[in-house]
């Protein structure tokens, strides 16, 4: 079986897919007639100067197009219902983060059990550049669910996680959230999407998803994980 | 029938022009302003779409480049998407579609032009370097109200005026259905122009004053000291998104339901046949400007508001599909047994039918609060209204323009010229918006100057400057086909299209009087649409 990438992500493709069928369907039933009668209905001299003048409508036809689509979109609507509750509900064993978004660029908290602050990261602003320093980039285990508390100190902004599909504005004077979760390590990005002004579009940083054993010791304040984690596999 | 009178009714001095209560002189200022501040505004566009065609700056600095979109947004949603057609065709046509002198507040009119004009010079003063305002369209506070911003106050003294000026429209607009129309004219044998455009107006009568009361609140925060959108002394920012879309969402159906009376206008008269559903389409209208009110959190998914807010607005947007879904199958149900007549104007109709089909299919997963949740504020939602706005309304409007032409200017638009920007113009919007929604759908934000060069995304941007320089070309031989019909034009005759409609049934160009008496005499059984009889071409 394949592997899931990422949470919510997984279920937002398959709404995706779902939402693109129906939408390519009803593209094809109405825009073929359509095109059909345009080139089979063309005004000939001689022989088909009007067109059929008697009907104006037709009620059951009418009835039809009003009564499918509207059961069409009330599934649609529901479905979606149902998944938007799996992307706003954290999995109860997920881990909490507090990301604040300034102009521009991003702290993010971790937190131990009794929630105060164990450890934080802070990007700075590059506003020609797209790399990201080691050190800022935020760091998640990979397979873990990860709930993030956002909010903002000056304007408003937003967290999307792009591998996970999932975005929420950063409110100054509220707390939203979102919850992801990342299965591959790897390094992924991380962008704003709410206008923030002049730097904007430089407001990024990475996800760097890392294994659960070595996303400890980097808790702990080790740098070098990969190699730290090897010596210990090393020794055991 | 009358004979044309010697001297056109445009053909005036500049006195008459600067004093004019005429409803056809206000109409055609509006909209020759309005394609100006269009042409203008898409420039900006195109300097938006060069400097994204590649990752990096290389055109222009954000700060710049942030007022551009600030002001190709704003512009183009005002101007071109409201003014050119409520202002413009609405003017010139309720009137000559009803079949009376004027409107019902002729000078009341000429104020609505006049407050109209002073937010275009506004607009202008923006261009001054140290004007700037780079907020974006949306004006979100806190950023709105920080120094960072720009000058917030002009800004909101050029939505007040537009307000004023629509709020007048609306209310002359509104009364002149109800009072002015010819007897004969009655609800169910109106051009569905005229329905879509009283909708569009009585949206704008309930929805102006709450945009306004946004900015002026955002006004008073920023230079006054008011607290109303500041968190740190108990305001809340989304209360001005909040007051901001009850307006700013049911706009976009004042800026699409004219165009909806355009396709109903123009496609009956080239496929010879009537409206198909003429009824349905009028519950349909009524249908969507009741529900455009009860939508607007669809705009706020994820901007923290509570999720029940959240579930309940997206069954309401999602239901708007159903209506909008009506209109569409009736214009098909027209061309069916119909003998269609492929001009220019015919061909931008249905090119804005078919891309409005897009634009409406693309809508649904915005409305799908699930999909939204990771498409939001990305260029997806701007390659989808962009099929709306770009496609669906501006080829309605040069449509339009083509049509009613002759009745405006007594010319005829060169037919040539008119399919040539058609094809261009099509083609080119097609391969820029598909491609912005694509590389949205990918993960692009919106707003963006500057992005990663993330392989995928650089080739589609790439692909969407293509698109736009195309259709950069097609406006330009859509604008040139306006001068040359001005300046050498055939002359048109009274009623080149054939139609039954009031309007084509006196000289072209219209008479400074119109109907020559108070009303035309109408025929019991005169409908819009009675195309019984052959075209003599
Ligand atoms: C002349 C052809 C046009 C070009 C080249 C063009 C180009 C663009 C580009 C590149 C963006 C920026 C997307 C982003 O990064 O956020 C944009 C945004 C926008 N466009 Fe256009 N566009 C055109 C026509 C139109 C028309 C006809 C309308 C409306 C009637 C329109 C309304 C808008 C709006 C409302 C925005 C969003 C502004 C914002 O994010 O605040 N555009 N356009
Ligand atoms: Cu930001
Ligand atoms: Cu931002």
């Amino acid at each position: 079986m394949e592997q899931v990438l990422a949470f919510p992500a997984k279920w937002w493709n398959e709404a995706v897919t779902v939402w693109l069928v129906v939408a390519v369907v009803i593209y094809v039933v109405v825009a073929v007639p359509g095109l059909y009668f345009i080139m089979k209905y063309r005004f000939k001299p001689g022989e088909r100067e009007i067109g059929d003048h008697e009907k104006h409508g037709h009620w059951g036809l009418e009835a039809l197009w009003t009564i499918v689509p509207t059961i069409i979109v009330l599934v649609l609507a529901t479905y979606s219902f149902a998944i938007f509750k799996k992307q706003r509900t954290a999995p109860p064993d997920a881990m909490t983060i507090k990301v604040t978004g300034f102009m521009w660029g991003w702290q993010a908290e971790y937190l131990d059990e009794k929630g105060n602050t164990i450890k934080t990261v802070v990007t700075t602003f590059n506003p020609t550049g797209y790399e990201v320093p080691d050190d800022q980039k935020i760091v998640v285990p990979a397979g873990k669910p990860v709930k993030a508390l956002l909010t903002s100190l000056d304007v408003i902004h937003s967290f999307y996680v792009m591998p996970a599909r999932i975005t929420e504005d950063m409110v100054p004077g509220r707390i939203t959230h979102l919850w992801f979760q990342i299965n591959k390590p790897g390094e992924y990005w991380i962008f704003c999407r709410e206008f923030c002004g002049t730097g904007h579009s430089h407001m990024f940083t990475k996800l760097k998803v890392v294994p659960p054993e070595q996303f400890t010791l980097w808790l702990k304040g080790e740098t070098n994980l990969a190699n730290k984690s090897n010596q210990i596999k090393g020794n055991l | 029938m009358r004979e044309a009178i010697s001297v056109p009714y445009f053909g005036a001095s500049l006195k008459e022009w600067l004093f004019t209560t005429d409803h056809k002189k206000i109409g055609i200022l509006y909209l020759s302003t309005a394609y100006i501040f269009f042409l203008v505004a898409g420039f900006f566009g195109l300097i938006i779409r060069f400097e994204q065609t590649s990752p990096g700056i290389q055109l222009v600095q954000p700060d710049f480049y942030n007022y551009l979109l600030t002001g190709h947004g704003a512009v183009l949603l005002l101007w071109w998407a409201i003014a050119s057609h409520i202002g413009g065709f609405g003017n010139f046509l309720l009137p000559l579609m009803i079949g009376a002198k004027d409107v019902a507040f002729p000078r009341l009119n000429a104020l609505s032009w006049w407050a109209f004009f002073g937010a275009s010079v506004l607009v202008l003063l923006t261009l001054i370097p140290g004007n700037h305002i780079k907020m974006m369209w949306t004006g979100y506070p806190p950023y709105s109200a920080s120094g960072d911003a720009g000058v917030t106050a002009l800004y909101v003294f050029i939505i007040h005026l537009v307000g004023v000026s629509s709020i007048a429209t609306a209310v002359n607009f509104i009364t002149t259905y109800i009072k002015m129309r010819a007897p004969g004219i009655n609800f169910w044998n109106t051009n569905m122009f005229v329905h879509c455009l009283i909708a569009a107006n009585v949206i704008q009568l309930v929805g102006v004053p709450s945009l306004a009361g946004a900015v002026t609140m955002l006004l008073l925060d920023k230079y006054l000291g008011t607290n109303f959108y500041n968190p740190a002394k108990g305001g809340d920012p989304l209360l001005y998104q909040n007051v901001f879309w009850f307006y700013s969402h049911p706009v976009v159906y004042v800026q699409i339901l004219p165009v909806f009376g355009f396709f109903s206008e123009i496609v009956p008269t080239f496929a010879r046949r009537p409206l198909f559903g003429y009824k349905s389409m009028i519950f349909a209208v009524w249908g969507i400007t009741l529900l455009s009110f009860e939508v607007w959190i669809h705009h706020m998914f994820v901007s923290g508001v509570p999720d029940w807010a959240r579930v309940i607005m997206s069954y309401t947007t999602i239901l708007i599909a159903v209506p909008t879904g009506i209109k569409i199958f009736n214009w098909i149900g027209t061309l069916h047994g119909g003998a269609i007549i492929l001009r220019s104007p015919m061909l931008y109709a249905l090119g804005g039918i078919f891309m409005f089909l897009i634009g409406g299919l693309t809508g649904i997963p915005n409305a799908m609060v699930a999909i939204d949740l990771g498409i939001s504020d990305s260029l997806f939602i701007v390659g989808h209204f962009h099929y709306v706005l770009g496609m669906a309304l501006t080829l309605g409007l040069f449509g339009a323009i083509i049509y009613w032409f002759p009745k405006m200017t007594g010319k005829m638009y060169p037919e040539n010229l008119g399919k040539v920007s058609f094809w261009l113009t099509f083609i080119g919007a097609n391969l820029f918006y598909f491609f912005q929604m694509v590389v949205g759908m990918l993960g692009n934000p919106r707003r963006y100057p500057d992005y990663p060069p993330i392989p995928e995304w650089v080739t589609l941007h790439n692909i969407q400057t293509v698109g736009a320089l195309i259709l950069g070309l097609g406006v330009l031989v859509f604008t040139i086909g306006i001068l040359k019909g001005l300046f050498a034009g055939e002359k048109a005759p009274d009623n080149p299209w054939q139609s039954q409609s009031l309007e084509w049934q006196i000289p072209s160009p219209a008479p400074v009087d119109n109907f020559g008496e108070e009303h035309p005499k109408v025929e019991p059984d005169y409908h819009p649409y009675k195309y019984g009889a052959p075209p003599v071409f």
